[in-house]
């Protein structure tokens, strides 16, 4: 065949994806139908079973260790590629290095912890593992749908429950909420946090030190919805003399070619990321973290350079031991457009500078 | 049945149209190829003019590009670097279609063996389980990983002519360079897939520098470079300069490797009497040519990836010096414009895999040589100043690492020795760029690419 003979594939683009850009011109922001949000609302959703199924294959390969994950995920198969189990893990691990560092800084006080959109999220369960005599009020909050099957699971599993210290943990079968001293799910839109009349969050203390976390959640919610949410939560559910922060785990970087993939890709999952473009570097991550208050520090990272530098050598070795990579390129092309973002505020209260005390070592990336 | 013949251009068909053929086929095919493999050397000597690819990885109709591209099979000679099959959704279709137009052309296309070409390998990154579900057996897989082993693990590439032959491309729309006069010879230049000149650059022959450099091993880090401003990418130093400024139009061999070098090897015979009817080894001289990377380092370094090395600039010239070579191409590395030469375009990376994953967002790039004898009137001008390829010279930026660096240089003359700081002068190159096809093309199937993400 003569080569001037085989089709220009690129003479079908105009076609093929004209319809698609049709329809997303129709469902822009703020014009968006209520069946075109439904739809958002339900592809975020099913972000939580994308992110089980990561946990559950770095588990079997040995990356993480973490008994629970497996009892959450539904995916039939979960195996993932090399490069995603490095991601997965150095973004598991980064948070719990921050995690650690929080609930190992001695207070007078209890501490609390808000996991935003936790879905089949483990952390609850593996704190109690490892810090079993710490006292901790443990919030999550997610969708009904995501709760209540969260519920099930746990219902399912008597480890699950004995974790949970509920030998009476006789919920029904539709319930979509949990409380106790230590645990609590919480069944609603964090939209809603920012109505009128917020609900009601059960057990949650305004006083005791509060970290809150947004692993791959906030992202998906329009900016100022999410300085709403988070202004509700730091001075209505919390007092604003608490002290106070928030670790952010999300894409940086939407303009170059990766990122602006990357946002093509997703959407045709019906997945947005309206706060990626209002943020798209650690610079305004960490400007951003000031804006919602957090006056005592304010610090970003990209995944590449917390594996390289929050990671130890032999930790190092262990995990790169555990799967021939081919893909380091891509891999560093991932690493670079995702961030930990931490800020914190040390508040009046009990507790005082609990932050700055945890958190004074941990190394940030300069610039960005 | 036997698959030759019209059994093999309707193969040919159906492949070319994204559908598998049947497993019967494939057996046969694979049977032929290997008949084919089995006679050509570790290192298949390959005639100019040429167009080198990298990584495929099983994108389908991005193959299809490169070819709309570059030229169909048999009117444009092919030389494919490895790394076929995994990561994209038709290693299948890619991998057949290139063997059977190797059966159907043995002397148009060459294939060489890539590290996704083993069976550990495919068994992780997606080929095994592509073959599991499109046949319901492993068999088509094992018939293809019995061709792997048979696949040569060089290519040596000769009579590759110093300048391009001039292309009467139109300039891109958004080309601000100002182009070398026509009537310079043309080093390198790329080309965009509308066969558009992007960037376009003149080797200019001095005989005066590269007698002055001759003498003083300083001279090098002194020699001027790029003639303006907007080609110091393309920094020359002594490192390129021709050879006493005689007029020659030949240069020396292309080296085609899918990873790099091995400590194990300094020189292409100790390549030819490796025994590669095998699976990839773990480590050795094998394991490195298909593995290894080249990196800004001094000497050889642990790789990352878990097998091969890393290896310096120094490494390659002393090879390319010793082995008469002008220039190394490789693939193995994503490179997110397509291609990047590097060591004063003493190796280069080519890619051809566009939009790697459907996640990367990169260009791939082909590298076309030109057939030496085009010009054979040839005589190089001394109309000042020499600018041979530059350092880490990358499409876009037009912009190399830093420049000239004298330490190197220094340290160079004191491994080296002077005379290796003037290596051959480079093929002439043309690279064609392209991006990646739709994936709704009518007429093939495509699976919609679900690129993962952290989520």
């Amino acid at each position: 065949m003569d080569n001037n003979q085989i089709p220009n594939l690129k003479t079908l683009l105009g076609r093929g994806r004209g319809g698609g850009l049709r329809g997303r011109a129709r469902g822009g922001y703020g014009s968006s139908t209520q069946g075109d949000e439904a739809v958002r609302d339900n592809a975020v959703r099913g972000t939580d079973q994308d992110a089980a199924g990561s946990r559950v294959s770095c588990v079997e390969f040995g990356y993480l260790d973490d008994p629970y994950a497996k009892f959450f995920a539904t995916q039939s198969s979960t195996r993932r590629l090399p490069l995603l189990n490095r991601g997965t893990y150095v973004r598991t691990s980064a948070i719990d290095q921050l995690v650690d560092h929080f609930l190992t800084t001695p207070t007078s006080t209890q501490k609390q912890i808000i996991s935003l959109g936790a879905g089949t999220d483990t952390r609850y369960f593996r704190l109690r593992d490892k810090y079993p005599n710490e006292p901790l009020v443990y919030h999550e909050i997610d969708f009904a749908t995501n709760t209540t099957a969260k519920l099930q699971s746990i219902r399912r599993h008597p480890s699950l429950q004995d974790r949970i210290g509920d030998s009476h943990f006789a919920l029904k079968p539709t319930a979509d909420s949990y409380h106790s001293a230590s645990y609590n799910i919480h069944a609603l839109d964090l939209r809603s946090l920012t109505t009128s009349s917020p609900p009601p969050l059960e057990n949650l203390s305004p006083t005791l030190p509060t970290l809150i976390l947004s692993e791959m959640c906030l992202i998906y919610l329009h900016p100022t919805t999410v300085s709403g949410i988070l202004n509700r939560l730091l001075t209505h559910y919390v007092s604003p003399r608490t002290p106070a922060s928030l670790v952010l785990y999300e894409p940086i970087f939407p303009h170059d070619a990766f990122g602006r993939t990357m946002i093509s890709n997703l959407s045709t999952r019906n997945i947005h990321l309206p706060t990626l473009t209002a943020y798209p570097g650690l610079v305004d991550q960490r400007a951003r973290l000031r804006q919602y208050g957090f006056g005592d520090g304010c610090r970003a990272a990209d995944t590449k350079f917390i594996w390289r530098v929050w990671v130890s050598e032999e930790e190092k070795e262990r995990v790169a031991g555990l799967e021939m990579l081919d893909e380091l390129e891509e891999l560093e092309l991932l690493l670079r457009h995702y961030c930990v973002a931490w800020g914190w505020r040390d508040g009046e209260g009990e507790g005082e500078d609990v932050f700055s005390r945890a958190w004074s070592e941990v190394r940030e990336q300069d610039g960005g | 049945m036997s698959i030759g013949g019209s059994d093999l251009d309707r193969a040919i068909t159906q492949l070319r149209a994204c559908r598998p053929i049947p497993e019967n086929q494939v057996r046969e095919l694979c049977y032929k190829a290997r008949e084919l493999l089995i006679e050509e050397g570790n290192v298949v000597g390959v005639d100019a003019p040429v167009t080198i690819c990298g990584d495929i990885h099983g994108q389908f109709h991005d193959l299809m590009e490169l070819f709309r591209v570059g030229g169909d099979v048999p009117d444009t000679n092919y030389l494919f670097m490895g790394d076929f099959v995994d990561r994209g959704f038709y290693s299948l279709e890619s991998f057949l279609l290139l063997l059977c137009l190797k059966v159907r052309y043995p002397d148009r296309i060459t294939l060489i063996r890539g590290n996704h070409e083993s069976r550990q390998i495919t068994t992780v990154y997606g080929f095994y389980d592509e073959c599991l579900r499109k046949y319901g057996s492993a068999n088509v897989w094992r018939y293809c990983c019995e061709v792997f082993d048979y696949l040569a693990l060089g290519a040596l590439v000769s009579g590759a002519a110093t300048a391009l032959e001039p292309t009467d491309g139109p300039i891109a729309d958004n080309v601000t360079v100002d182009l070398p006069d026509p009537e310079q010879d043309i080093e390198i230049e790329t080309l965009n897939a509308n066969g558009e000149v992007m960037f376009r650059y003149a080797r200019n022959g001095d005989s005066q520098s590269s007698a002055t450099s001759q003498g003083n091993s300083n001279a090098a880090s002194s020699s001027p470079v790029g003639p303006t401003p907007s080609r110091s990418g393309a920094a020359g130093t002594g490192a390129t300069s021709s050879v006493n400024g005689s007029a020659r139009n030949d240069t020396g061999a292309i080296l085609c490797v899918h990873g790099g070098l091995s400590p194990l090897i300094d020189s292409i015979d100790k390549i030819r009497l490796l025994d590669r009817k095998q699976e990839v080894p773990h480590e050795g001289a094998m394991c490195d040519l298909l593995w290894s990377d080249p990196d800004e380092i001094d000497g050889w370094g642990l790789s990352p990836r878990g097998a091969g090395f890393l290896f310096g600039a120094d490494i390659v010239k002393c090879f390319n010096y010793k082995n008469d070579l002008s220039l190394i191409a490789r693939a193995h590395q994503l490179v997110m414009e397509g291609f990047k030469e590097m060591f004063d375009s003493t190796i280069v990376t080519v890619w051809s895999a566009p939009n790697y994953c459907y996640r990367c967002g990169n260009v791939a790039a082909i590298l076309e040589l030109g057939e030496d004898g085009s010009n054979a009137g040839f005589v190089r001008r001394s109309n000042g100043d020499r600018a041979g390829g530059g350092r880490g010279w990358i499409l876009g930026s037009n912009a190399g690492p830093n420049g000239t660096s004298n330490e190197e240089n220094r340290r160079l003359s004191s491994v080296l020795g002077e005379s290796m700081q003037r290596p051959r002068d480079g093929p002439g190159r043309r690279y064609r760029v392209f991006e990646a096809a739709p994936q709704d093309s009518r007429g093939m199937p495509a699976k919609k690419p679900v690129a993962d993400y952290f989520l």
